[in-house]
């Protein structure tokens, strides 16, 4: 059970942190209602009425494009974690190199979608 | 972990790295060039397929064996089918030129895209592992998901792109589930590593692996689009502009029977005893009467066509079948062959129809092509000596494809005859499909609204390309036929790497 000690202090410092933060805000901070901020929040949607309601295909890229840089740091983080030990068997280079290519290659993919004009909100 | 025993090398995957590479040179080109110039791109993706294929014929200078850890493989299976995807990307990059121009649409993606799927391919062709054959059927199907739906605007190619995209993703379901259990069944992804699993009669539960065949085997019938799975493919292929119907007719169907291949041949196809010989009698006999059924649908259906993309897409449905004949012989060359012959021959005819059909596909019906053979002979002369190779007509690349694979079966498995008496009977069948078009284009009045297409040189190169492929498979077979039998693979040897 020891082992498990850590993920414990992470959660209750999540929580702390959590709440601590709203009742803050709520403590401090100056209030303003209006009746948009007293709905309950849904993501920017209205909250009351139909489920089936169109909305821009823009949130799809959004979406997709978190999903591919997501992956990004999931590779990452892992990577990096175990560098150490890689390097003590294979070379320190060829670890490197080889984290380094993926990341060219997100790059890439990240300048291609610059370009297109995907991060110009406002355009059509 | 060593890198020693990982056995990289970067010579070993370098076709699937250019190709690659260059889609990725497309990208950027489009993304940053104000207008895409077609010419440009289909240039680069020219050079870069050409080095690809150089880079091919030169991979059989390497020792044959496992690399990266037996992820990739390099054995005459992998170098025979990733030549023959390579040469479909060329005909389809010639052939592109005129089509994007035709319809107007944006170049820069489209080559792109094409060079994504086509190193998705080669990487199938590679695998060496259960992890590599999805990597690269996904590769494939993503990209030409897209592809099918490249014309935007349009609802068929919509409607089409949609059904692919589902019924892919719905297949590629069953093929990773089907993996899962092989993969609990003997603890290992590697294919070399399965078969040595049941050679040793080391399974932990034996109808895990069965299931886990059986869902692969249903995996691979949805790409290979054979029988009982085919249901998606007319529509597809109809909706679908035509080039891109050519495309992925033939290069990502070539790539899955490879991966196929090398699965069920190279995996699962261990005679011996206990589970082996169970799994063995199990898949042999699933595949013969899916490639029995699968020709008969795809035949009989054919006559009642009216839409020639339609009769081509049943016509390449009933080609599976009789690919998948080849598998009961134990060995890659004659479904290769086949393949190559096939292949050559459906993309040289995908673009002659093409032209015919006009920008936006207006024209697919059989009945609008009334007459032209002689108003438009440069295009109609292929198209009737394509439809003839379709049909296994002497002296054109389909003859000897069907003859070697039809001869294979027939001698390797004497208890499988009825197969290749089927077989023949079904190609007596799909003479009659095959040569309706052509009588109706040279025999019947001319139809009203008849425009003469422009061809564009690229196009003719093409279709010149692929005319020469046919008659010289068709007539002087032997030189490609022996390098074929020379190398014989006697067993994927994925886990001994190769010495360099």
């Amino acid at each position: 059970m020891k082992d498990y000690l850590p993920i414990l202090i992470v959660f209750i410092f999540v929580l702390g942190f959590a709440v601590t933060n709203i009742v803050l805000s709520h403590v401090i901070g100056r209030r303003k209602d209006t009746r948009a901020k007293l709905m309950p929040y849904e993501c920017g949607m209205d909250p009351v009425g139909s489920a089936h309601q169109r909305f821009s295909v823009k949130f799809y890229l959004v979406a997709m494009l978190f999903i591919l840089f997501d992956i990004e740091a999931i590779f990452l983080l892992p990577w990096a974690v175990v560098f150490r030990s890689l390097i003590t068997t294979l070379s320190r280079s060829f670890v490197f190199i080889e984290m380094m290519a993926f990341i060219a290659v997100l790059f890439v993919g990240y300048v291609y979608v610059w370009k297109k004009g995907l991060f110009e909100w406002t355009r059509g | 972990m060593q890198l020693d025993t990982l056995n990289l090398n970067y010579w070993a995957i370098a076709p699937e790295l250019i190709v690659s590479l260059v889609a990725v040179v497309l990208m950027l080109m489009d993304a940053f060039s104000r207008k895409g110039g077609r010419q440009a791109n289909a240039f680069v993706a020219l050079i870069g397929l050409i080095a690809a294929f150089v880079a091919v014929v030169r991979l059989g200078g390497l020792a044959a064996g496992g690399y990266f850890g037996g992820m990739v493989v390099i054995d005459p299976t992998r170098l025979f089918f990733a030549a023959i995807i390579l040469i479909v990307a060329i005909l389809a990059v010639l052939l592109a030129g005129q089509f994007l121009g035709d319809e107007g649409l944006p170049p820069g993606e489209f080559f792109s895209l094409l060079l994504f799927a086509t190193s998705g391919m080669l990487l199938l062709t590679a695998a060496g592992d259960l992890v590599t054959v999805f990597l690269g059927l996904e590769i494939a199907s993503i990209t030409t998901y897209i592809l099918a739906g490249y014309r935007r605007y349009d609802v068929r190619a919509n409607e089409s792109s949609l059904k692919y995209f589902l019924l892919g993703s719905f297949s590629t379901a069953f093929m990773l589930y089907g993996m899962a259990l092989t993969y609990g069944a003997t603890g290992t992804t590697n294919i070399e590593g399965i078969r040595q699993a049941i050679a040793s009669e080391s399974i932990n539960f034996p109808a895990l692996l069965l299931l886990g065949a059986a869902m692969m085997l249903v995996g691979f019938g949805f790409k290979i689009a054979s029988a009982p799975f085919h249901l998606w493919t007319p529509d597809v292929y109809e909706g679908a502009p035509t080039l891109v119907t050519g495309f992925m007719g033939t290069g990502p169907k070539v790539a899955v029977f490879a991966a196929f291949i090398r699965v069920f041949i190279g995996g699962f196809d261990v005679p011996i005893a206990g589970v082996g010989l169970q799994l063995h009698n199990g898949w042999i006999h699933a595949v013969a009467v899916i490639s029995v059924i699968t020709m008969t649908v795809g035949n009989i259906v054919a006559i009642s066509q009216k839409n020639i993309k339609r009769l081509l897409a049943y016509s390449s449905i009933a080609h599976a079948g009789y690919a998948l004949v080849g598998f009961v012989t134990g060995d890659f060359a004659p479904v290769a062959f086949y393949l190559l012959a096939y292949s050559i021959v459906s993309v040289g005819a995908f673009g002659v129809i093409q032209l015919l059909a006009r920008a936006g596909d207006q024209k697919t019906m059989i009945d609008d092509y009334a007459g032209i053979g002689f108003e438009a002979p440069a295009l109609t002369f292929p198209l009737a000596i394509f439809l003839l190779s379709l049909a296994g007509i002497p002296s054109t690349a389909g003859f000897i494809g069907k003859f070697y694979v039809f001869k294979s079966a027939w001698v390797t498995t004497p208890s499988l005859r009825y197969l290749v008496v089927a077989a023949v009977i079904n190609s007596i069948i799909s003479i009659y499909y095959y040569l309706y078009p052509i009588v109706v284009i040279f025999f019947r009045p001319l139809a009203p609204g008849f425009v003469r297409p422009r061809m564009q040189k690229a196009t003719a190169l093409a279709i010149i390309l692929t005319i020469i492929g046919t008659f010289y498979l068709g007539l002087l077979p032997n030189r490609l036929l022996k390098s074929m039998e020379k190398g014989q693979p006697a067993r994927i040897t994925a886990n001994q790497p190769g010495t360099k």
